[in-house]
């Protein structure tokens, strides 16, 4: 007997050994003459597990080879994509939404008419109106008028399109970032990067279908519920890798094992499983073993993939990366990295937008100008880069946030604040989209001339996931799952794709 | 597993056995009423047998169908429906049984709702077998299905009537008003037929629009009883019905050529588009092909997805496939060969980042469907292009990252349909470009190269308010 040989059948023996000191009530009732019709009466009423017949509506899932790619329902134009979230709620007043008409009320009281019956998450009493802390340009030949603020990005407003008017009705973080990603603004649902790769499945078998970078110093309000699976499978949630040092913690082999033996002891794991896989016919068993043999091979593609040190220096110059440092930079050139390797859905996430104005961090004319210099730079980058590989036509790129910011400055309890911030604003923002099938240099949607409600083309979170799916060649009113006897949609019951942005 | 079989066994019996249940708890019901008038008190006893026969008659259906649902593909939402109903009335069944039996009388309410959830049942049992729309529908599939109107080569030399008239009639009329049927005493299969007229007379009036009934009715508002085709069955679409109009308005001729007849500017483009052949598909470009392909060879997909090589439809309705081989290490000639089965159903192929060269591609000439190509970052050379040429359905081709020169390029002029072409980071140099752009006046050719210039203020911070 080789070592190898012997490692292996010690693990199953131990492994066997405390399998049957479990043997339990479970095993009484599966293996007794009662068993199965106690089996048939239990999902009679609705305690089994997921119907595993097929039809139209049924849930797809093939536990073997969950990653599998799928065809959508309908040819999409994008076939992957890249969402950028700025956490925390960038103000659209000092980025995309142009208010002259703010300018001239600057300072001056709030009129009643605004804050009648409204509720702010900070704002208390009458707080001042704060014209745009910005200046505003038009760009490219659309005409876009973009603030200062975003240098680089007026370069490339041709190839996006802007939804001056999108709308939620959350104005904490934590909810209105689930309802911007998983259609919910309460844990549970699965989020979008999820339903698509359950849609879609991944390209590279080699990769995870779905990954999330963070920077800013934070993981979103939402935590990592943002990036969950909710009632779809485990295997389509978010796989966040890291920044700097190993990607994925504990990614190496620990010193003295070596990859035989990391490989034996996996196929003894899966072995076991997989006999309790024939007991008790779970497919999340299965689910289980694919991961364990996904998580061998991620230990060679996932590092590879993870190293920008092999870009050329024009590339680093381009995006503003700096390789091992942790800075939303090198996230932008990660995710094409991942797109071009055959990654659905890369998520990433910047923390550190929140400014309301109690510190030079947290203030629109200070903090603020800085973050933008962090990301405007890569963003633009990006669009370009993905423009001359080819890839821009089938990568959706997604620009977002949770909420916008008010009109008014900040008057926390009350009071004056030190620095100039405004309160969090779900009424009225902006967000973009650009490649994948979006008609750039569109805009829809419209606000009031003080940007804080909106005129027309009210786009809500529904709306912006429709599109997204729609584009990936999914009409989200049937791509449903069914969970707890009822077929749920990512748009719950709302949601209608922004035909006008679409080419 | 033997036991899998005889539950699969009792499950057959479950459309049979159903029948009991609705029949005799509907008795009982009934029974349980009657009871009430003097003249039947006799049968009171026979409630208390008849719900006994029913809840178990009730729960033996609802077992076999339970079983029944594991072994076949059912339509989901109304799947579920069917068993919680069934289950609810067992359920009420078992109840009503265990009342009356505890000499329990005053349950109308149960009764009632009982026979309801009977009903109701059956009807979404009965839709699982015959279709939802079983109960209104004629009970008639249309014979021939909607198929897509055929293209015609040439549709100056068309028969107006035989090419284009007949065939759309046949989608959308026919089904009502051929050799099945005859609503309304109309028949539009043959030109006798259609002369002649429904119970109304005469349908259209050659060369007088107005007076036609036949196309008023079709341009009537769709909720308008009158109007047709029925709202819920497929409409004509509006070049249909100008081509209709135009038909009558040109003498309803069963025989004349499209080119003998008066053509007014704003039918000729409906007539173009009927018309297949070169010239028209310069004018537009399609995301996928219009045309249908018969399924793949699932043996070649098979083996293809052993080498990781990432295939599947375009999308679920469409035999048209997508290949990537971005996980697939080193690609080989055999590799493409074993492609060669799928030339008419693959239009997307990547085999960017890899070690792909001209000897490996050596056969590409022959995926003749392919509409999008990736070939970036590989060791192609413009030798590639003696095969790529011929790849005439291009619309995106992406050769960024190769060591190829204008010279390759050039040879994909007879590509008319390519519209993207990527050559960022390869030897063709500024003038070649404005050569190149010359010779594909419609293909957006995209050199890369962008530059993000380097501001101050890329790298400083602001550090208080202006």
């Amino acid at each position: 007997m080789t070592q190898q040989e012997l490692h292996n059948w010690r693990l199953q023996h131990d492994a066997q050994n405390k399998y049957l000191q479990h043997h339990t009530r479970r095993h009484f009732l599966s293996q007794s003459a009662m068993g199965l019709g106690a089996l048939a009466l239990g999902s009679l009423l609705g305690c089994g597990t997921n119907k595993t017949t097929n039809s139209v509506t049924e849930n797809f899932f093939d536990p073997i080879n969950p990653l599998a790619p799928r065809p959508p329902m309908f040819p999409g134009k994008a076939k992957s994509v890249i969402y950028i979230h700025m956490a925390g709620a960038p103000s659209q007043l000092e980025l995309f939404s142009y208010k002259p008409e703010l300018a001239k009320l600057d300072g001056q009281d709030c009129p009643p008419s605004l804050l009648k019956g409204k509720k702010f998450a900070f704002i208390r009493g009458v707080p001042k109106m704060l014209g745009p802390q910005a200046a505003f340009r038009q760009h490219g030949q659309s005409g876009l008028w973009l603030s200062d603020n975003l240098p680089h990005l007026s370069t490339v407003v041709d190839d996006m399109a802007m939804l001056q008017a999108v709308t939620t009705d959350q104005f904490n973080h934590a909810p209105a970032q689930l309802l911007m990603h998983s259609g919910s603004a309460r844990q549970g649902r699965p989020s979008l990067g999820s339903w698509v790769t359950y849609g879609l499945g991944t390209e590279n078998k080699n990769l995870p279908g779905f990954v999330v970078l963070t920077s800013g110093g934070n993981n979103p309000d939402a935590g990592k519920s943002v990036w969950g699976s909710g009632f779809l499978p485990s295997v389509y949630q978010g796989v966040q890798c890291r920044g700097e040092g190993d990607p994925v913690l504990f990614i190496k082999d620990p010193d003295g094992m070596n990859r035989d033996i990391r490989k034996a002891s996996i196929d003894a794991i899966n072995k076991i499983n997989q006999q309790q896989y024939e007991e008790y016919k779970d497919p999340e068993i299965l689910s289980r073993i694919a991961q364990y043999e996904m998580a061998y091979k991620m230990q060679i593609s996932v590092p590879e993939v993870m190293n920008i040190n092999d870009e050329p220096a024009y590339i680093h110059e381009m995006y503003g990366t700096k390789p091992g440092e942790a800075r939303f930079a090198n996230n932008v050139l990660l995710a094409r990295k991942l797109v071009e390797k055959g990654v659905r859905f890369v998520q990433l996430f910047d923390w550190g937008w929140d400014a309301h104005g109690d510190s030079p961090e947290n203030a629109v004319d200070v903090g603020l100008i800085n973050k933008c210099r962090t990301v405007d730079k890569p963003i633009t980058a990006l669009i370009l880069d993905l423009k001359q590989r080819g890839l821009l036509d089938e990568t959706l790129v997604i620009w977002g946030s949770e909420f916008g910011r008010t009109p008014m400055m900040e008057n926390r309890e009350g009071k004056t604040m030190p620095f100039k911030g405004r309160d969090h604003h779900g009424a009225a923002f902006s967000m973009w989209m650009a490649g994948g099938g979006i008609k750039g240099g569109t805009t829809y949607g419209e606000t009031d001339e003080i940007g804080y409600d909106i005129t027309n083309g009210k786009t809500e979170a529904f709306d912006i996931q429709a599109t997204i799916l729609h584009q990936l060649g999914f009409d989200h009113e049937k791509f449903t799952y069914q969970s707890q006897g009822r077929p749920f949609r990512l748009t719950d019951v709302g949601g209608k794709v922004i035909h006008d942005i679409v080419s | 597993m033997v036991v899998l079989s005889i539950g699969d066994f009792i499950g057959k019996f479950h459309p049979v056995l159903v029948h009991l249940p609705i029949g005799i708890l509907l008795v009982a019901v009934l029974f349980y009423f009657l009871s009430g008038k003097e003249k039947y008190k006799s049968i009171t006893p026979a409630i208390s047998i008849a719900l006994f026969i029913g809840m178990c008659s009730a729960i033996a259906s609802s077992i076999s169908g339970f079983l029944l649902s594991k072994t076949a593909a059912y339509e989901e939402p109304l799947l579920s429906r069917h068993q919680w109903f069934g289950i609810a009335t067992t359920v009420l069944a078992v109840a009503a049984w265990v009342l009356y039996s505890k000499h329990f009388r005053q349950f109308k309410w149960l009764m009632i709702l009982l026979s309801l959830l009977v009903i109701i049942t059956g009807h979404f049992g009965g839709s699982l077998t015959h279709g939802a729309d079983y109960i209104f529908s004629s009970g008639y599939k249309s014979v021939e299905a909607p198929a897509p109107q055929k293209l015609i080569p040439d549709v100056q030399q068309a028969v107006a009537y035989t090419d284009i008239i007949k065939p759309m009639l046949q989608a959308k009329c026919y089904s009502c008003h051929g050799t099945a049927k005859q609503k309304g005493k109309l028949r539009l299969d043959e030109p006798d037929y259609i002369l002649q007229g429904g119970k109304n007379g005469k349908i259209f009036i050659a060369g007088n629009t107005g007076e036609s009934e036949l196309l008023q009715r079709i341009v009537l508002p769709h909720d308008n009883k009158e109007h047709m085709p029925p709202k819920e069955k497929p409409q004509l679409t509006k070049d249909e019905i100008a081509l209709l109009h135009w038909w009558i308005n040109s003498g309803a001729s069963f025989t004349e050529k499209v080119s003998a007849l008066q053509q007014p500017a704003n039918i000729k483009p409906v007539l173009l588009a009927l018309q297949s052949g070169k010239k028209n598909e310069e004018l537009a470009v399609s995301f996928i092909p219009e045309a249908a392909v018969d399924n793949a060879d699932e043996a070649t997909i098979k083996k293809l997805r052993e080498r990781g090589v990432a295939i599947t439809s375009v999308a679920q309705n469409s035999n048209y496939l997508a290949a990537s081989f971005i996980a697939v290490d080193s690609i080989t000639i055999q590799d493409i060969e074993l492609l060669m089965p799928l030339s008419k159903q693959l239009i997307w192929l990547k085999l960017g980042n890899s070690n792909c060269t001209d000897a490996t591609i050596s056969f590409i000439d022959k995926l003749t469907g392919l509409t999008r190509l990736s070939l970036e970052n590989t060791a192609i050379t413009d030798n590639a292009f003696r095969q790529l040429k011929n790849l005439t359905r291009l619309q995106y081709l992406n050769v960024a990252g190769n060591n190829i020169t204008a010279t390759g390029i050039e040879q994909l002029k007879e590509v008319k349909l390519l519209r993207n072409l990527y050559i960022y980071k390869t030897d063709i140099s500024a003038s070649d470009f404005a050569n190149l752009k010359k010779i594909f006046p419609r293909t957006m050719i995209d050199t890369g190269g962008y530059v993000v210039p380097i501001l101050n203020s890329d790298t400083t911070l602001v550090t208080k308010p202006k």
